[in-house]
């Protein structure tokens, strides 16, 4: 079993979240070339290490928030950050 | 100008009487349900003066902090409506009736923990969820905010869902507790 930190829930089950997948910095739409653009929007960096990911806590406090993962390992590392879709490879 | 609506609950069948009321399910849902949003720095959420994950009682209206920034209001119509009115609405608050929106069932007895546990992967301990705790989580793969609310002593959940699963949660809470002599109470 997969053990989430949730940030406002506390550790809980993955099933009770919905995986965002990598979170990245969005690139300004008023600037982004169409390939940041593209890269932003297809483009994983998908690293064997650790990550920093967006989860949705779909069945507790139904907030977004990031987190550091090791995909190797499933370890996860500091303090959630609430409400924010920040990073990529950590 | 039309009729309020008359509650119809969302719990239909009947239920045998009778049994021991040890451990009982019943259908609260004729309660008031206020739904309050508001940012946790407002004058409102001081007014309510719960966190996310707590809940009191206050003028017969029991206020349950489920979510940041979100509130649950139960109580009888008066009475909710009554803390409703005084609410201070400065800055970006939102109230929304559910009371046809949402069911509300309760579950008390000492063995009420052990019923959750089947049916939903929370800690139920005094450590983790103790009188006056708010959450939310899945129950029978139902997405539920449960509150603690001790009756007298006893142990006891309210478990609020959407309404057109409460038929369906209710039958999966009795079924799960069958091994504990769980009776379904004025339904």
């Amino acid at each position: 079993m997969l053990l989430v930190p949730c940030p406002n829930c506390g550790p809980r089950n993955a099933s009770d979240f919905a995986y965002g997948g990598e979170s990245h910095v969005r690139p300004n739409p008023n600037q982004a070339t169409p390939e940041e653009w593209r890269s932003y929007l297809y483009m994983e960096d998908n690293p064997a290490g650790w990550l920093k990911e967006t989860w949705y806590c779909r069945s507790g406090c139904r907030r977004f928030f990031t987190v550091e993962r090791n995909t190797a390992t499933n370890e996860f590392r500091e303090h959630p950050i609430p409400g924010t879709k920040l990073g990529g490879k950590a | 100008m039309a009729n309020a609506l008359e509650f119809e609950s969302p719990i239909t069948k009947r239920y045998p009487s009778g049994g021991s009321r040890d451990l009982a399910l019943s259908d609260e849902s004729s309660q008031t349900k206020t739904l309050v949003r508001a940012a946790d720095d407002s004058a409102a959420a001081s007014q309510l003066g719960v966190a996310f994950g707590g809940s009191r009682h206050q003028a017969g209206v029991h206020i349950i902090g489920q979510r940041p920034t979100e509130w649950l209001l139960v109580g009888d119509e008066s009475a909710a409506a009554a803390m409703v009115v005084g609410l201070d609405r400065t800055g970006h608050v939102s109230v929304i009736d559910h009371t046809h929106a949402r069911a509300l069932l309760r579950l008390t007895g000492e063995r009420s923990a052990d019923v959750l546990s089947k049916i939903c992967n929370v800690d139920f301990g005094d450590h983790m969820t103790p009188d006056g705790s708010a959450l939310s989580a899945s129950v029978a793969k139902v997405g539920c905010d449960i509150t603690r609310d001790d009756a007298s002593g006893i142990r006891s959940y309210r478990i609020a869902c959407d309404r057109s699963f409460a038929q369906y949660l209710f039958d999966a809470i009795l079924d799960a507790g069958r091994e504990f002599s769980l009776t379904a109470v004025g339904a």
